[in-house]
C-alpha cells in the first residue's frame, strides 16, 4: 500500500470516528432535559472580598445532598469571567465544627441568626468573608429499569445481546442565605431528566444521559448570576 | 513449589471464610466552644479501647470485626481540650486525687448497632451508637450519669468498598457524638448544677 493510500485510510478513519463522536454527543445531549426555575424574594450582589459557602442538606432520613454534586456546583459557580471566591464545603464544615453538622446545622434563617450570637461561629464566618450561604437540597433517583442483557463467553470468544434502559430523574433546590440580613434572599429549583440506554450487540454501547451533571451545570450557572444579581 | 501453591491456596479459602477485620480510622476537627476554665480527668477503661463490634450473618457465622475504641479516644482526645482548660488521661480511677482534677469523665459504649445495604436493602451505610456518659469527682463520687446516642450514614456509592462504607458512617457516627456532647454537655441537670457549683 502507497504512503498516499495510507494517509487517505487514515483520514477516512478520523473523519468517522469524528461522526461518531458527534453521533454519540448528539444522542446524549437529546436525552437529557432540564428546566431550572428561580424565584428571587430580595437583592442580591457580591463584592470581590466576599465569598459563599455551598452546603448539602443531609437531615432527610431518606437521602442526603451528595458531596460530589455539592462540589460540582461549587466549582462551576467559581468558573469563569464573573466566577465568585466558593469555599470548599468540608473545609467550612470541619472549621465550623459542630455547627453545621446534620444535627446542628440552622434550619430557618432565624436559627443562623441565633448562631451569629455565638462571638466564634460570627468571628469565623467574617474571617471566611461569607456573604451567603446556599444550602442544596436534592437527589438523583432512577426508575423505569427495562430490558436485559446477557453475556457469555465461549472457547471461541464471548458477546453481550439485549438492551437495557432507565430514566434518571434530578430534582436540587438551592437555598440562598443573606448572612448580613439573615434573610432567605431566592431560590432555584433545577430539575432534569433523561433516559439511557445500553444496546448490545456483541459488545454493550452504553448511551448514557448526564442528568446530574446537566442539573449540575444549569443550577451552577443560574446560582452564578443570582448571586452576583445579574 | 506444589507445596507452596497448595499453601497459598489453602490461605486464600480460610481468608475467604473468615470474618473481615477493619480498624475504623478519621479524623476529627477541633470543637469551637467556649473553653471552661477547669481541670477534666479522663478515664478510658480497657473495655472502651478495645471495643469492637462483630456483625453476624444470617447463619450466624462472624462477618465483619469493626474496632472502634482507639477512634474513640481519638475523638475524646480532639474535642475535651476544646471544652476544659486542663485535660489529664488518667490510667486508673484511683489516680485521679493526685492528678489535682476537678472531675473525672468515664464514656463507655453500651450498645454498636451496623445496617449494611445487602441487608437493609437501602442505599447507604447506617451506625448507631449508645453511651453511657459518667463525671465523677476526684474521690470517685457521683456527679452525673447520662445516655447519650449517635448516628452515622454514608451512602452506597460505585466505587466504595463495604470496609470504606463502614468506616465512613463509623466517623459519621462520632461526629455527631463529638458535636452533641461538645454542645449539649452544660445541658445535663446534675453537670449545670455541678458546673454552678464549682463557680
Amino acid at each position: 500500500m502507497s504512503s498516499e493510500n495510507r494517509t487517505v485510510t487514515g483520514t477516512t478513519r478520523s473523519a468517522l470516528q469524528a461522526g461518531l463522536l458527534m453521533f454519540v454527543g448528539v444522542v446524549l445531549a437529546a436525552c437529557t432535559t432540564t428546566t431550572v426555575d428561580e424565584f428571587r424574594q430580595g437583592e442580591t450582589g457580591i463584592e470581590s472580598h466576599e465569598s459563599i459557602v455551598i452546603l448539602g442538606r443531609r437531615q432527610g432520613s431518606s437521602y442526603e445532598t451528595r458531596e460530589e454534586f455539592v462540589d460540582c456546583v461549587g466549582d462551576r459557580v467559581a468558573r469563569g469571567a464573573r466566577g465568585i471566591r466558593v469555599i470548599p464545603e468540608k473545609e467550612f464544615i470541619d472549621s465550623m465544627f459542630p455547627w453545621f453538622e446534620p444535627r446542628t446545622a440552622p434550619l430557618r434563617t432565624s436559627d443562623l441568626q441565633t448562631l451569629m450570637e455565638e462571638q466564634l461561629v460570627a468571628d469565623k464566618i467574617a474571617e471566611y468573608g461569607i456573604r451567603y450561604i446556599i444550602w442544596l437540597d436534592g437527589q438523583t433517583e432512577t426508575t423505569n429499569r427495562a430490558g436485559s442483557i446477557s453475556c457469555a463467553v465461549g472457547p471461541g470468544g464471548g458477546g453481550c445481546f439485549g438492551f437495557g434502559s432507565w430514566e434518571d430523574d434530578s430534582n436540587f433546590d438551592a437555598r440562598v442565605w443573606d448572612v448580613s440580613s439573615f434573610a432567605n434572599v431566592g431560590t432555584i429549583s433545577t430539575d432534569a431528566t433523561g433516559q439511557s440506554y445500553v444496546p448490545a450487540v456483541v459488545v454493550p454501547i452504553p448511551l448514557i444521559a448526564r442528568v446530574e451533571a446537566n442539573a449540575c451545570n444549569s443550577l451552577a450557572s443560574q446560582l452564578q448570576q443570582f448571586v452576583n444579581g445579574d | 513449589m506444589l507445596k507452596n501453591l497448595a499453601l497459598l491456596c489453602g490461605a486464600a479459602l480460610l481468608s475467604a471464610c473468615g470474618a473481615s477485620s477493619l480498624v475504623v480510622s478519621g479524623s476529627y476537627p477541633s470543637p469551637n466552644v467556649g473553653q471552661m476554665p477547669l481541670t477534666l480527668g479522663v478515664y478510658y477503661d480497657e473495655e472502651l479501647r478495645n471495643f469492637t463490634y462483630v456483625e453476624y450473618s444470617e447463619t450466624g457465622k462472624e462477618e465483619y470485626r469493626i474496632a472502634s475504641g482507639q477512634t474513640h479516644i481519638e475523638l475524646f482526645d480532639t474535642v475535651l481540650p476544646a471544652m476544659f482548660a486542663n485535660v489529664v488521661v488518667l490510667n486508673d480511677l484511683d489516680s485521679a486525687p493526685s492528678a489535682r482534677v476537678d472531675a473525672v469523665f468515664a464514656p463507655s459504649i453500651e450498645e454498636f448497632q451496623l445496617a449494611l445495604p445487602q441487608k437493609t436493602r437501602l442505599d447507604s451505610y447506617e451506625v448507631w451508637v449508645k453511651y453511657n456518659m459518667r463525671l465523677l469527682g476526684p474521690n470517685g463520687e457521683y456527679i452525673a450519669d447520662w445516655v447519650m446516642t449517635s448516628y452515622g450514614k454514608t451512602p452506597l456509592a460505585t466505587l466504595r468498598s463495604t470496609d470504606a462504607g463502614i468506616n465512613d458512617a463509623t466517623v459519621g457516627a462520632l461526629r455527631d457524638l463529638g458535636s452533641s456532647f461538645a454542645l449539649s454537655f452544660d445541658s445535663v441537670p446534675e453537670v449545670r448544677e455541678w458546673l454552678a457549683a464549682q463557680q
